[in-house]
């Protein structure tokens, strides 16, 4: 029985918000980055979604690269998160407003 | 010997560069480099004068294309020297003269501080007087023209440390400056109507006749302007007898024998140009400098500013001679002149040097016993300048006087007459107050050094024999200048020549009684007291400074003013700082928006998809 896209493009809609307003309220850095993956997640759902949809590889290459660069991105991020840690004893983001003259 | 003309002007270029590098290391020995580079400079002039000489009347032209200097558009400039006739008599009375007072400088400023840089300048000025002549465009011309000026400028205020030589110093740059300005008018305006600054192409008569007499007149007289400013003629004479706080040896070469003289050198190279209105304008304004500037010296005691003024009256003698066509007359006056001028300048140095730098003649008196040497010297050139035959300034002033009378100038010739009168009055004036009578003061004067007068002699024999340049009909200096100058046109008119020469004569010799009659006794202090203030309207030059002083000094002050602080700081001013402050007030707006909180850059940037998006799905 195949599950008709709708399923998967509303699952992935809804993971995105969920990702989206955690990234909003939440003040927790390392919280914000789990919610930013989440967001990264529900778009590589949809990109296999419609790649199985039409019977096309590209949407699942492209789910894969992004998968890299979202490794990357959390190496880079959360080494700035923990020197941040080290520096401030606090990671709330609300309280990191250095760049601000 | 003309293919190494180039060397004439680089010889005392060298020395300036020497001198001005390692000056301190050379010391005393800076004092030979100097005159032997223009001593260099004189021998090369001369022996180029020989192969000039060498050619026929017509060929003496030669012009030496160095290098080109810059093309721009129309304009094409070289660095080219000409040496013809003209330019030929000025190199030799300028490093001939400049040598020899080269020469006296060594025992004038012995002992000074700034001995080396003296010597720098000195030379660097002979540089820039030797382009000034053997320039073969305005361009070049005007480099000299400007270099002279500096030098000038640098030397009047040598003893920069007295505030009046400074000031005299700026004053000099400023006042040559306001002539300077119609000169460069005047240079825009050639290349303009002649599309050339080449003297080839500007001077050669048939580009001239094509313009219109208006036209020509605007530049000569523009050309006459900076003339006027450079060889300090009414009314910008009033910086000649400022000009006198520089060292002696300054006054003599500078202002008196070659720089000053510039303005009519101008003249005679550029009167092709000058159209009977003009040429009116020349002898008008040399007539009236000549009579105004001998009655100021007249009431002169300082022994510089007498002489100044006489160059003033000298001067206004040139133009007025150039005024009336009669160009080899006015270079003959002004070659006598460098001599007789040059040489009465060393000799007052020479007696400044004996009394320990006092200049008031009044404090002088009987140093005819002390200073035999500069005494027999300054009567030379006294008796040179009164115009007694057969010294050199007989013949200069007399052909000028006598062609005034000839061509029907009645009222010219009286006052020129009235100028030459005066000219052997003040110049007895001076030699009875300083070197007859009583001494006046107990200082002890003492005769100078050897250096210093062997050139002063050979100065002497110049002023005394430079006559045979002028002594047959057509004279020998006047024949050698025709190529260039033409001849004065002939007249038939007017009184005898004999008569002429004997009224010269009888004039001069007048004046030298009346002299004795006043100034060899106490007669002059009687004077002075019943009418003390003719002395001082003398001494003040007709209160010329006072009246600029009055009217256009404020005036220049006043626009300056406003100028500086309207304009410049209102102005300009407040456009920049305006820029200013309008930045600084839009980025106190701006950067309210970056507030450093993450999660609002956040929420900005969601707000921005959802409006791209919302953008997006409208237009498909």
């Amino acid at each position: 029985m195949k599950v008709p896209i709708a399923y998967f493009l509303t699952l992935s809609a809804v993971l995105f918000s969920i990702g989206t307003v955690g990234v909003l309220v939440r003040r927790n850095a390392l919280v914000m980055f789990m919610s930013i993956e989440l967001q990264l997640n529900a778009v590589n759902l949809s990109l296999v979604a419609f790649s199985r949809q039409l019977g096309n590889l590209n949407g699942q290459v492209l789910a894969f690269f992004s998968m890299v660069v979202a490794a990357a991105e959390v190496v880079v991020g959360l080494a700035i998160i923990v020197s941040i840690f080290r520096k401030r004893t606090t990671i709330n983001v609300d309280d990191e407003d250095l760049l601000k003259w | 010997m003309l293919k190494y003309i180039w060397l004439v002007p680089a010889l005392p270029l060298a020395g300036a560069a020497v001198n001005l590098v390692f000056g301190k290391r050379l010391g005393k020995r800076s004092g030979i480099i100097g005159p032997v580079m223009v001593g260099g400079s004189f021998v090369i002039s001369f022996l180029a004068l020989f192969d000039l000489l060498g050619r026929p009347a017509e060929e003496r032209v030669y012009v030496a294309h160095l290098w080109d200097w810059f093309h721009a558009g129309a304009l094409d400039v070289g660095a080219d020297l000409r040496a013809d006739a003209l330019s030929m008599t000025m190199i030799l009375v300028v490093t001939g003269v400049g040598f020899l007072i080269h020469v006296y400088s060594i025992g004038y400023m012995h002992g000074d501080r700034l001995y080396p840089r003296f010597f720098a300048y000195l030379n660097l000025f002979v540089f820039f007087m030797l382009t000034l002549v053997l320039a073969q465009n305005f361009v070049v011309l005007f480099i000299g023209w400007e270099g002279v000026g500096l030098c000038s400028y640098l030397l009047i205020g040598f003893w920069f440390e007295k505030p009046a030589a400074a000031n005299a110093s700026k004053k000099a740059f400023i006042t040559t400056r306001v002539g300077d300005t119609f000169f460069i008018v005047g240079l825009a305006m050639i290349f303009v109507y002649f599309g050339s600054f080449d003297f080839d192409k500007v001077l050669n008569g048939h580009a001239a006749s094509a313009l219109s007499v208006g036209t020509l007149t605007a530049i000569s007289l523009l050309l006459f302007g900076g003339a006027i400013g450079k060889s300090a003629q009414i009314p910008l004479h009033v910086w000649l007898p400022d000009a006198m706080e520089g060292p002696t040896p300054v006054s003599a070469l500078i202002h008196a024998a070659t720089m000053v003289t510039a303005g009519v050198y101008l003249v005679v190279r550029t009167h092709v140009l000058f159209t009977p209105t003009s040429l009116a304008v020349v002898m008008f304004i040399g007539l009236a400098t000549a009579l105004y500037a001998a009655t100021g010296a007249v009431g002169q005691d300082d022994i510089k500013r007498l002489l100044a003024y006489s160059t003033l009256s000298q001067l206004g003698y040139m133009f007025f001679a150039a005024g009336m066509g009669a160009y080899g007359v006015a270079m003959f006056m002004l070659v006598a002149h460098a001599f007789y001028k040059a040489l009465m300048f060393l000799a007052a140095g020479s007696v400044m040097h004996g009394m320990e730098g006092e200049t008031d003649m009044t404090k002088m008196g009987g140093l005819k016993k002390y200073m035999p040497v500069t005494a027999t010297l300054f009567m030379i050139g006294a008796i040179t300048i009164a115009g007694i035959p057969p010294l050199s300034g007989f013949f200069a002033k007399d052909p000028i006087l006598s062609l005034a009378n000839r061509s029907g100038r009645g009222l010219a010739w009286l006052l020129a007459d009235a100028a030459a009168f005066l000219t052997a009055f003040y110049t007895a004036r001076l030699v009875f107050l300083t070197f007859f009578g009583e001494p006046r003061t107990e200082r002890p004067a003492h005769e100078s050094p050897k250096v210093m007068t062997v050139p002063m002699g050979l100065l002497a024999a110049g002023a005394a024999v430079a006559g045979v340049l002028a002594i047959t009909p057509e004279g020998v200096l006047a024949k050698f200048l025709e190529p260039v100058t033409g001849l004065p046109g002939e007249f038939v008119g007017g009184l005898p020549e004999w008569a002429l020469m004997a009224i010269s004569v009888l004039l001069a010799l007048g004046a030298i009684w009346l002299a004795w009659y006043v100034y060899a006794s106490t007669r002059w202090r009687a004077l002075r007291g019943r009418y003390p203030y003719v002395h001082d309207l003398l001494e003040n030059g007709w209160y010329w400074d006072a009246a600029y002083a009055n009217t256009i000094v404020p005036a220049g002050k006043w626009v300056a003013g406003i100028a500086a602080f309207g304009f410049d700081t209102g102005f300009i001013d407040g456009i920049v700082n305006g820029l200013g402050s309008l930045t600084k007030g839009l980025a106190a707006i701006g950067r309210r928006l970056q507030t450093g909180m993450v999660r609002t850059y956040a929420a900005v940037f969601l707000f921005g998809v959802f409006v791209v998006l919302l953008v997006l799905a409208v237009r498909s």
